[in-house]
């Protein structure tokens, strides 16, 4: 009896963990597919309304990239739905809403088990892999001539794998730090910011000299942001860590990873440094970019890292304090020009094995990127900027957008289009801690980081030439 | 009519009898096969390849050998059982402790404390985890107030390699309490009080009524609440991933938080089902020694 008693307890104990692997079930490889190639016709590109002979039915997934009508997520997309459906009433659009907390996961997990939406409107960092992969339908034929010289090469090389374009980019913004410009009024050291420069552009000692200035003046108020906890947000400590320490975060040609210079590894000592000495909150080890941002927020931080002209449109409802945000880029040790990271957001149609579905997908991406009416409207609905060079001015006289287009001139090309990116990322924080909690030096941890990460580019590479 | 007649087994039909228990199972055995043994099948296929997003290809025990490299996967495995070592003898402790305190009580003063101490079992994990992070929290923390108070200086509870397993532990036990409290009250009270008594009168000390008649008499209570509280720990996945995300440095990573970042994150589908199935190796081994040592005492 003790016997099957104690095997009963290992087949339980064994059922419990395996039960939760089941949703790795999924079919093999089928999604696998090579893409359809979505015969070339100029799909949607023409915006006719064509009479569809026979309904089609797609999925559109949507993270919350436009601001919620009246608080209710989804329902502006509905809206741009309805429209959509005005001109091409045999297309219907099923709507599903998803979240960036938990969204990302969701599609691993529908892709794995060959039932992901039709239709994405997401960035370049999943975009890019899951057509490394081989999982989307190629956009060329949907690119005019016209559309393609409106946008700027960078923007065309974060949405492309060579010569495939797979993300129809739609709406962008630099990525910046953001500075509380009311708690430099009331200390009276407004003239500490560079807000004088029409470019912003300051030096690190500029930039000290003004987190001192709080310390000392304002001291409910922890002078400057940094967080390390988890992934989201990486980009902002990478700028920062890159701008501080005017280097690159991977080689010209993405093939490696290029922050561990000494500059870039005293600029992780000193934001160590500042931690101990007031400057930089604590505790960063444990604080996730949504924590900082929320710190910010609360009027409690007066520089955050991970801003852009999207997050402040999209932050007015969070504030728990009034308080004036100014957009900043990030200091440099020699007062160089800053590299900024750009967001850039955009629609992707993943290769389902229809091709009907394809084609209607690229008319529903043509219609939010290019509608007359509604191409716009889309735009300044997800408070961003557009991507193309001839649409600008669509806030009028607001000098932080007006500042985000200007500041367009220092964006960068971003390490989402390398090799082996979702895995570089993993490397990212975990190193970041130990600098934090004085396990390594700056450069001990930066030099970590980059041979974990020339070993995931080397064999994500490898895998890609199989 | 004989007596040997009337005292005769009644004659049945064993095939029919047979068939009846079967489809009284089948549901039941259904359920198990499609979601239990299917997908622990499936799950020791998986784990022979290396599935991802695009890729579905053989490579035999790689996987495992790569996790027999990985210093993140033993790390994660320590971090494991060392929770699981700390949380179970604390949470049989403290709530035998608690029901041994209320078990006496009058019925309303009883049922207060059982209420207070299983409200966590019943309230959203997300919840309790956004209260913990806010008295966690570096700047703005309760834990440091309160401790400040007394003149110490600032900790980040969760960013530091120190504190921030102790801190997990902390909520998991407090999440986990309430049903272990629940059982040893109830068990307690179904515990003779002759026994308790003529101990008294051979002049027993509380510890040694405690020890030769209370304990053993809990031990199928034991045995239950430690298996239980053993797998919740080895499973123990939504704190972590809300309080540090298996960090810092990896020192409160889990072998189930790594087992969802391999699979739902990084899509290694392949990696993340042989964690799994070193996982469940594990438990196996824990849950055999446990029933070999908790489970001889037992009387049912």
């Amino acid at each position: 009896m003790a016997a099957i008693r104690n095997k009963l307890g290992a087949v339980i104990g064994a059922g419990l963990v395996l039960t939760m692997l089941a949703g790795c079930s999924g079919n093999s490889n089928s999604n696998g597919a090579t893409p359809s190639g979505s015969a070339g016709s100029a799909a949607g590109a023409s915006g006719t309304a064509s009479a569809e002979a026979k309904p089609v039915e797609i999925t559109w997934w949507n993270f919350p990239n436009y601001q919620a009508l009246d608080g209710e997520v989804g329902k502006y997309e509905k809206q741009i739905i309805a429209a959509f459906n005005g001109k091409y009433p045999n297309i219907k659009v099923n709507l599903e809403m998803i979240t960036f907390d938990g969204g990302p996961e969701k599609l691993n997990v529908a892709i794995a088990t060959n039932s992901a939406p039709d239709v994405i409107y997401d960035a370049p960092g999943r975009i890019v892999d899951w057509g490394k992969k081989g999982l989307l339908a190629p956009l060329n034929d949907m690119v005019t001539d016209e559309v393609k010289s409106d946008i700027s090469d960078a923007f065309w090389k974060q949405s492309s794998v060579g010569d495939q374009i797979y993300m129809y980019p739609i709406n962008t913004a630099p990525f910046l730090m953001a500075v509380n410009k009311t708690v430099f009024e009331k200390i009276g050291a407004l003239d500490l910011l560079p807000l004088d420069k029409p470019d912003r552009t300051w030096t690190l000692a500029e930039y000290e000299k003004a987190l001192q200035a709080v310390k000392e003046k304002a001291p409910d108020v922890i002078p400057s942001g940094f967080f390390a906890k988890s992934q989201a947000g990486d980009q902002g400590t990478r700028a920062y860590i890159a701008n501080l320490g005017v280097s690159r975060f991977l080689s010209e040609d993405n093939g490696k990873v290029a922050i561990n210079t000494d500059n870039a590894a005293k600029a992780l000592d000193w934001i160590v440094k500042g931690s101990k000495d007031g400057l930089v909150v604590s505790g960063a080890a444990s604080l996730a970019a949504a924590d900082v941002n929320d710190l910010f927020l609360q009027g409690k931080l007066a520089f955050t890292l991970n801003y852009s002209a999207v997050l402040k449109a999209q932050n007015v409802p969070n504030k728990k304090v009034p308080f004036e945000e100014v957009l900043l880029p990030f200091p440099t040790l020699d007062g160089s020009e800053p590299k900024l990271e750009p967001y850039v957001g955009g629609m992707a149609i993943f290769d389902n094995d229809s091709a009907e579905k394809v084609e209607a997908a690229k008319k529903l991406v043509d219609f939010v990127a290019n509608d007359e009416v509604w191409g716009k409207k889309n735009i300044i609905q997800t408070g961003g900027l557009s991507v193309r060079n001839s649409v600008t001015g669509l806030y009028g006289d607001d000098s932080e957008y007006k500042y985000s287009e200007l500041a367009r001139k220092f964006i960068t090309d971003p390490p989402t289009v390398a090799d082996g990116y979702a895995d570089i990322r993993t490397f990212w924080f975990p190193e970041l801690q130990r600098a934090l909690l004085g396990a390594s030096t700056g450069k001990e941890a930066l030099d970590a980081f980059a041979e974990k990460a020339n070993k995931a580019i080397a064999d994500a590479k490898a895998k890609a030439g199989k | 009519m004989s007596t040997a007649a009337l005292h005769a087994p009644r004659r049945r039909k064993p095939w029919r009898e047979w068939l009846a228990s079967y489809l009284f199972l089948l549901p039941a055995l259904g359920f198990f096969l499609l979601f239990v043994v299917y997908p622990m099948g499936k799950g020791i296929y998986i784990s022979f390849f290396d599935y991802s997003l695009s890729d579905f290809d053989y490579v035999g025990l790689d996987n495992y050998r790569n996790l027999l490299r990985d210093d993140v996967f033993f790390k994660s495995m320590r971090n494991t059982l060392l929770l699981v070592l700390v949380t179970v003898p604390a949470v049989i402790a403290f709530s035998l402790f608690v029901a041994m305190s209320i078990y006496k009580m009058r019925a309303f003063g009883r049922s207060f404390f059982r209420a207070v101490f299983y409200l966590p079992a019943v309230s959203s994990v997300v919840s309790i985890t956004v209260v913990w992070a806010s008295i966690y929290h570096p700047n703005y923390g309760l834990l440091n107030y309160v401790t400040g108070l007394f003149g110490a200086e600032p900790v980040a509870w969760l960013g530091d390699t120190r504190t921030a397993l102790l801190s997990i532990i902390a909520v998991l036990v407090t999440t986990s309490v309430g049903q272990p409290i629940i059982l040893y009250v109830a068990s307690l009270g179904n515990i003779p009080a002759s026994y308790i008594e003529a101990a008294q009168i051979d002049r027993a000390t509380p510890w040694v009524i405690f020890r030769k008649i209370i304990w053993p008499m809990l031990m199928p209570t034991n045995l239950y609440i430690i298996v239980i509280t053993t797998i919740n720990t080895f499973q123990c996945f939504a704190i972590i991933q809300l309080l540090t995300s298996g960090g810092p440095m990896y020192s409160t990573s889990t072998v189930m938080y790594g087992v969802y970042e391999q699979a739902f994150k990084l899509g290694h589908f392949g990696v993340a089902s042989a964690m799994g199935v070193m996982l469940a190796i594990v438990i196996g081994i824990i849950s055999f020694i446990q029933f070999k040592y908790f489970g001889s005492d037992v009387e049912y």
